[in-house]
């Protein structure tokens, strides 16, 4: 081994000890949930000396005890500050971890294995907030969050549409001559068929576009990239290859922001579940309603009710707060015409950003 | 030259290349930019000042074939995405140079139209390679080779599918040393009675000197060329190649300003006999 190359792994240690840390921030912010207060020095004994037991020849025990210590400090300072915690499905660098940013700027974003997770996680109050997928421009609804939506108690209080700007990530020692093959989630390795065609690569599903960055960057495996977001590139340190490289034209997914209190002031636009009885003209009738109120319309999509296959829910977004004298007498008159209307809140709108 | 299927002349027939909206082969169309790309800003300012002046496309190597192996070789994959970012800004396609045939599909996916060199006119394997690529083709001629050797290489492009060919004369090697080569000019007139492919001039390598960029830009235009490809640089005093040969943007907004209306002049004068109708 050469100095460079040793250099080079001293880098890539350095590298993942980072993102393990961040791994570690998030959990820690996450336990402060849970704990009355944030000092708690029975445990920051028991921690610190558990590590000490490690019979670690280089890390001397001095050494692991003090920077424990100054890891456990900086985990404290942070739980003070008290940022809101925004739970995401997917890994750091996901697009719901773009959305999530956007929505709460000043946020901690804490990834979840599954949607399950962060509807439940807001619900139990682990999670002050919560972004999910609802639709994409290209693939339609996301239909385990639209099932979840149905038996949430939880409101959405804002949207987000985020453009989806596919871009091809290598580690810096990769020539992108050398590459042969692109891991990432099969969703994103359709949208990206073209590109891969051209290029003569090799697709490799993997679970998540942002687990395929993430890969990429702990393992580096031989003429490797992934398809992933652009924040992916800056929170793994991989180099972009290319932007934009799906086929199609703009490919946009709205997300939701879930809360368990409702928006505090007028929204713009109003999100509403409904079923109606299995007999002719009772859709119509209830779209009706919103045709002659004048209230424009900005979703409509229908899913199979779990409950009773035969029948139907229907997805129903417009312009206009809930509270509205517009809107108001509309959901009334729903009420009598439906057998279910859930109201999912009323909301500020948002328009398509990069 | 029995063995040109394609690129031969049929009566009355001229490609029109597309280039994202460009058409080269209608009216007259300038391509121009810096030799090599230096930095994002060098190759955003200049092509804001090219597009100002009326340019249709940008010029700009991102891979460089030099005759020394000490010098600058370009900035590569950087390089691309930097002319992908100039043209964001200014909505002008790309013209750039691909050197390796196992960059030609990477080029292409930044690029709007692939160059090959005068060192690489009879590179065959990367011929076919661009060939195979849907993109268009700027053929720049051999600086020692014959008319029929230059068409015999369009062939090669031609013949794997890609129909996209822009010939460009770029000056030969003669014994002559004030100029840098000699511009073969009659290429024009005597490619239209070979051809239907579209070709350019390149006044910068031809001579190489930027006294005489612009005359020989207006005879190009008189002698009936579908366009020119012309160096500019924001700052040639400090370019990393080719420093002697480039444009000031100022200069080149001069030469425009008498370019254009000389072409719209020729437009409407009568066909001589001799020539092939314009398209």
């Amino acid at each position: 081994m050469e100095l460079k190359d040793i250099r080079r792994n001293i880098d890539k240690i350095d590298r993942e000890l980072l993102v393990l840390l961040q791994e570690r921030m998030g959990l820690a912010l996450r336990s402060a949930k849970f704990k009355e207060t944030i000092n708690d020095p029975r445990r920051e004994e028991e921690l610190l000396a558990k590590a000490e037991r490690l019979n670690l020849d280089l890390v001397e025990r001095s050494f692991t005890r003090r920077l424990l210590k100054s890891i456990v400090e900086e985990s404290k300072r942070l739980q003070k500050k008290e940022r809101q915690l925004v739970a995401f499905q997917g890994e750091h660098g996901a697009y719901s971890d773009v959305a999530a940013r956007k929505l709460i700027p000043g946020g901690a974003c804490i990834p979840c294995m599954e949607f399950m997770d962060v509807f439940r996680g807001v619900e139990e109050g682990h999670f002050d907030l919560g972004v999910v997928p609802v639709e994409n421009s290209l693939e339609g609804a996301v239909t385990q969050v639209n099932d979840l939506l149905t038996t949430t108690d939880l409101k959405v209080i804002a949207e987000a549409k985020i453009r989806v700007n596919h871009c091809l990530l290598a580690t810096d020692v990769t020539d992108y001559r050398d590459i042969r093959l692109v891991y990432s989630h099969p969703q994103a390795l359709a949208q990206c068929r073209g590109f891969l065609m051209r290029n003569h690569l090799e697709p490799r599903p993997y679970y998540d576009t942002a687990g395929a960055a993430k890969m990429l960057a702990r393992e580096n495996p031989r003429s490797a990239a992934a398809i992933a977001s652009a924040l992916c590139a800056e929170l793994y340190d991989l180099e972009i290859i290319k932007e934009g490289i799906e086929d199609g034209p703009s490919n946009t997914t709205r997300f939701l922001l879930l809360a368990r209190d409702p928006y505090g002031a007028r929204g713009e636009k109003t999100s509403i579940i409904f079923a109606t009885p299995h007999e002719s003209g009772r859709l119509h009738a209830v779209l009706q309603l919103f045709a002659e109120a004048g209230i424009n319309l900005t979703r409509i999509a229908s899913m199979p009710l779990r409950s009773d296959p035969d029948n139907y829910c229907f997805f129903l977004d417009f312009e206009g707060d809930e509270n509205d004298a517009a809107v108001k007498p509309v959901l009334e008159k729903m009420e009598r015409m439906t057998i279910s209307l859930k109201r999912l809140g009323s909301y500020p709108a948002n328009g398509t950003e990069n | 030259m029995n063995n040109l299927k394609l690129s031969t002349r049929e009566p009355e027939h001229r490609t029109v290349v597309d280039v994202s909206g460009v058409q080269v082969g209608k009216g007259f169309t300038v391509i121009a930019g810096p030799c090599s790309v230096e930095s994002e800003s060098q190759a955003v300012e200049t092509a804001r000042a090219v597009k100002a002046s009326g340019a249709d496309m940008m010029r700009g190597g991102a891979f460089k074939p030099r005759s020394s192996p000490y010098s600058f070789q370009g900035l590569g994959l950087t390089g691309l995405k930097i002319l992908a970012r100039a043209r964001a800004e200014t909505g002008l396609p790309i013209v750039t140079e691909v050197i390796d045939p196992r960059d030609v599909s990477w080029v292409a996916e930044f690029a709007d139209v692939l160059q090959i060199g005068t060192r690489n006119m009879q590179n065959y394997s990367l011929l076919k390679e661009v060939g195979m690529i849907g993109k268009p083709v700027l053929l720049k001629r051999g600086m020692y080779s014959t008319l029929e050797e230059w068409l015999n290489c369009a062939e090669y492009i031609l013949s794997e599918g890609n129909p996209n060919v822009i010939l460009c004369e770029r000056g030969i090697r003669t014994f002559e040393k004030y100029t840098r080569n000699t511009l073969d000019l009659s290429a024009v007139p005597a490619m239209r009675e070979l051809t239907h492919l579209p070709i350019i001039i390149d006044p910068t390598h031809s001579t190489g000197r930027v006294s005489l960029i612009a005359p020989m830009s207006l005879a190009s235009v008189a002698a009936g060329a579908d366009g020119l490809i012309i160096e500019v640089h924001n700052n040639p005093a400090e370019a990393l190649c080719d420093a002697d040969q480039a444009l000031t943007p100022d200069l080149f907004k001069d030469m425009m300003q008498q370019l254009r209306p000389l072409h719209s002049f020729m437009e409407k004068l009568p066909h001589l006999k001799t020539s092939h109708p314009a398209v």
